[in-house]
């Protein structure tokens, strides 16, 4: 047994963004850009040390939608094409810098990158990265959880039990069909947790949540060991409880490891930098400037007097962090080791995302973590279902409701921004709720259309969009995305009401939002 | 929206609502200078909230490099714009944080009518009534206070007096001439606002346990709620509700 357990529990969610209808859709490269700097990245990492035989030790949430995008084939062949275009731009970087010793050798750092995701996606995973997830899921290196089956904030709907089991069964039958497992751990979306969700995951069988730290210290009772040991509800459903102090590390945006000035500089960028002639010959879409992925600065400090990047400079920081980062944690870990009668846990919770895309050294911080931690011994790397086998038993207690956006509850989520939602989505919540128990035995084209007016409501309810009109960005397209699935159901409901079906409309539609093929729009019935 | 708010108000009400919101206003001033100065303590409010956003929500915006804002071809449902309401009378409350609590109602025109008509209407009200602590199976009514609203308000955002109780509203209607009678049109979910200090069992931890707390990164959580706010600060939704900023 070890003196500590530390448990590393990563969020990989993308919105749904398919839009097969358009030869090329911006927000789709959100969701190539995270396949090039962090799912294939983390993939290369766990290559790395399953090669070196270094034992690893990883909880990782797969949203539904993300695993919905990741399965379809035709954001499989565009993806491809992203890379031949970013490879085409690599090309011509290394062209315009020729003899250029600080920065030639960036253009060719980029070209390997993208060269490495293609030989990767394409040849080493058939375009499949679930299966390579689920290749270590079944080694045991990577335990998989599922989450809210479209990141919808859970608290906001407490009151809408159909809102909520239907996300979380969605959720679990997707999960299902995409690893042939029933997930034992159920991320839920920004930690919105909620008393009351937990009876709901426990009656799908889900053992295990992570929650934030004020919500665990607010519950009753307050929690004996802090955010050392997780606290188990009368449900039997077990809460961890995140690490506040291991998670500031990392993610403070000013204070944090990603601050650090030799690290890669996310905003510079040659979308922005370069004379648009020049890009306009090399992009793929070159209406606007956008972010390309090619950044050649480093942090540097708060001035717009960049240095060069150094990628040996970098990596060399991301291990001296990663040993920086354990040793505060053995430290924290042996201060509340005298205070306990078991081993303590740090659960340190993060969006996946952060790890690549933003922190562009962060898959390499993650793989020298697993290495030096290996070598010490100490703290052991640990799942959540792991630990959960070793100590079994928890102290009884019920988190309060609370969240990990600003403020700490709903505050992100239901502000003059984006609270104008929730009276929609209730809506469409009760009406399909309504449709299902007037059509509870329906078959062929009827129940086609109730199954998609599911997939409609649900994606309704994915909390990215509430965040992007909160943060003020981009929020007429956020906005679109809950209009549309809205008013998608509400044509749905009418035809259903006046017996008339456009089957050519409804067709199209289910190309698009083609999410959850196994979706039954009966959970929608209410609970007796 | 906030102004015309303000100025349904008496000036009585809205030195009250100076005095809440930590305003020191001379008597005797003139209706507009009271309005102005609370107006621009609640934009400040909403400043300070926008500026002490944490960074998480920060970074996960990063995820979202490459935004746009474009026009879009027509397609399955695209340039549809949803109807305001549903013309139906209810209510729905929804707990934001501790001290917020975001609640949308409706009154169905036919509703409307019979209240212009037959019942003599003089205006509705919510009625914000503490119903108990989490938990606890009695839900009779302890506590309320009433907020009036205007016949074309749709959502409000409502200040709760007290962290971990539960509450319901009540959407309601007030008889003219009825000895101040009222009827309730719609009652809403019952709400529990979160605890913001530490659960009452806290108080017997050992002080092994409350080290423990403190190496959490939780001693900032008191043991006792703060002083009871102001169950009358209200905000309507839009501008001026907490933490909004302008696309």
């Amino acid at each position: 047994m070890k003196t500590a357990y530390l448990a590393l529990v990563l969020n990989a969610h993308m919105p749904f963004v398919r839009r097969p209808e358009y030869p090329r859709f911006l927000e789709e490269r959100w969701f190539f850009e995270a396949i090039s700097e962090t799912y294939l990245p983390l993939l290369r990492a766990f290559r790395s040390l399953e090669s070196d035989a270094v034992p690893f030790h990883l909880t990782l949430s797969v949203s539904p939608t993300l695993a919905a995008m990741l399965s379809d084939k035709t954001l499989g062949e565009r993806y491809m094409v992203y890379l031949d275009a970013q490879l085409r731009l690599a090309a011509a970087e290394e062209d315009r810098l020729r003899g250029d010793s600080a920065f030639e050798p960036l253009a060719g750092m980029y070209r390997a990158l993208y060269s490495s995701d293609k030989e990767d996606f394409e040849g080493l995973y058939g375009r499949d990265i679930l299966s390579a997830l689920d290749f270590y899921y079944k080694k045991g290196r990577v335990e998989l959880m599922t989450s809210s089956a479209t990141h919808a904030f859970l608290p906001i709907f407490r009151d809408c039990r159909e809102a909520v089991t239907s996300q979380v069964e969605t959720a679990i039958i997707a999960h299902r069909k995409a690893f042939g497992k029933h997930p034992a751990g159920f991320w839920l979306p920004q930690l919105g947790w909620y008393p009351g969700v937990a009876e709901v995951l426990r009656s799908y069988n889900v053992q295990y949540t992570v929650v934030t730290t004020r919500g665990a210290m607010l519950g009753e009772p307050t929690p004996r060991c802090g955010s050392f040991a997780p606290v188990e509800c009368p449900s039997g459903l077990v809460a961890f409880i995140r690490d506040a102090g291991a998670t500031k590390a990392v993610w403070s945006e000013s204070t944090g490891y990603p601050a650090d000035p030799v690290y890669r500089d996310f905003y510079r960028d040659i979308g922005f930098d370069l004379p648009a002639e020049y890009l306009k010959a090399h992009l793929e879409d070159p209406g606007e400037r956008i972010f390309t992925g090619f950044k050649y600065w480093s942090v540097t400090g708060r001035t717009q007097e960049k240095r060069p990047y150094d990628p040996a400079a970098a990596q060399a920081r991301a291990a001296r962090h990663a040993a920086h980062f354990l040793t505060e944690r053995r430290a924290s870990a042996a201060a509340a080791a005298a205070l306990m009668d078991r081993p303590p846990l740090m659960v340190c919770p993060f969006d996946a995302e952060l790890f690549g895309h933003w922190w562009f050294e962060g898959p390499a911080f993650l793989e020298a973590l697993f290495r030096q931690a290996a070598s010490a011994g100490e703290p052991g790397l640990t799942t959540l279902g792991d630990y959960l086998r070793d100590f079994p038993e928890s102290q009884k207690s019920v988190p309060e409701f609370s969240s990990w956006g600003d403020g700490g509850f709903a505050e992100v989520w239901l502000d003059g921004s984006n609270d104008w939602i929730y009276r929609h989505v209730a809506k469409a919540v009760e009406r399909m709720s309504e449709l299902a128990e007037r059509f509870p035995d329906e078959s062929g084209l009827r129940e086609r259309i109730l199954d998609q007016a599911a997939r409609e409501v649900l994606l309704a309810m994915c909390s990215d969009w509430a965040l992007l009109m909160r943060a003020g960005k981009s929020a007429s397209f956020a906005r679109r995305q809950i209009e549309e699935p809205i008013a998608n159901f509400g044509r749905i409901y009418d035809m259903l009401c006046s017996n008339t079906v456009s089957t050519e409309w409804l067709t199209r539609l289910e190309k698009r939002d083609n999410l959850f093929p196994s979706i039954n729009y009966r959970m929608f019935r209410r609970k007796r | 929206m906030r102004t015309d708010k303000l100025d349904a108000l008496s000036l009585e009400e809205l030195y009250a609502l100076a005095d809440k919101t930590g305003l020191d206003l001379p008597p005797g001033l003139e209706r507009p200078f009271v309005v102005e100065e609370i107006l621009e303590v609640l934009e400040e409010d909403s400043e300070d909230r926008w500026e002490a956003q944490g960074e998480a929500l920060h970074i996960d915006e990063k995820k979202y490099s490459g935004l746009r804002i474009g026009d879009f071809d027509e397609g399955p449902g695209r340039g549809d714009s949803l109807a305001s309401r549903y013309n139906e009378t209810m209510i729905r409350a929804i707990a934001r944080d501790p001290s917020w609590a975001f609640a949308y109602w409706d009154v169905a025109d036919a509703d409307i009518e019979l209240l212009r008509g037959d019942d003599g209407a003089a205006g509705l009200f919510l009625r914000i009534a503490e119903i108990g602590p989490p938990g606890e199976r009695n839900d009779s009514q302890r506590e309320y206070f009433d907020i009036p609203i205007a016949d074309n308000d749709l959502q409000w955002y409502i200040n709760l007096p007290r962290s971990g109780v539960r509450f319901r509203i009540d959407l309601c209607a007030r008889r003219s001439g009825h000895g101040g009678k009222f009827r309730v049109l719609a009652r809403s979910n019952e709400v529990e606002s979160p605890r913001q200090s530490l659960a009452a069992s806290a108080k017997s931890l050992d002080p092994g346990s409350y080290e423990l707390l403190a190496l959490s990164g939780a001693e900032d959580i008191p043991l006792d709620d703060p002083a009871e706010g102001n169950p009358l600060r209200i905000l309507p939704t839009g501008s001026a509700s907490p933490g909004n900023r302008a696309d």
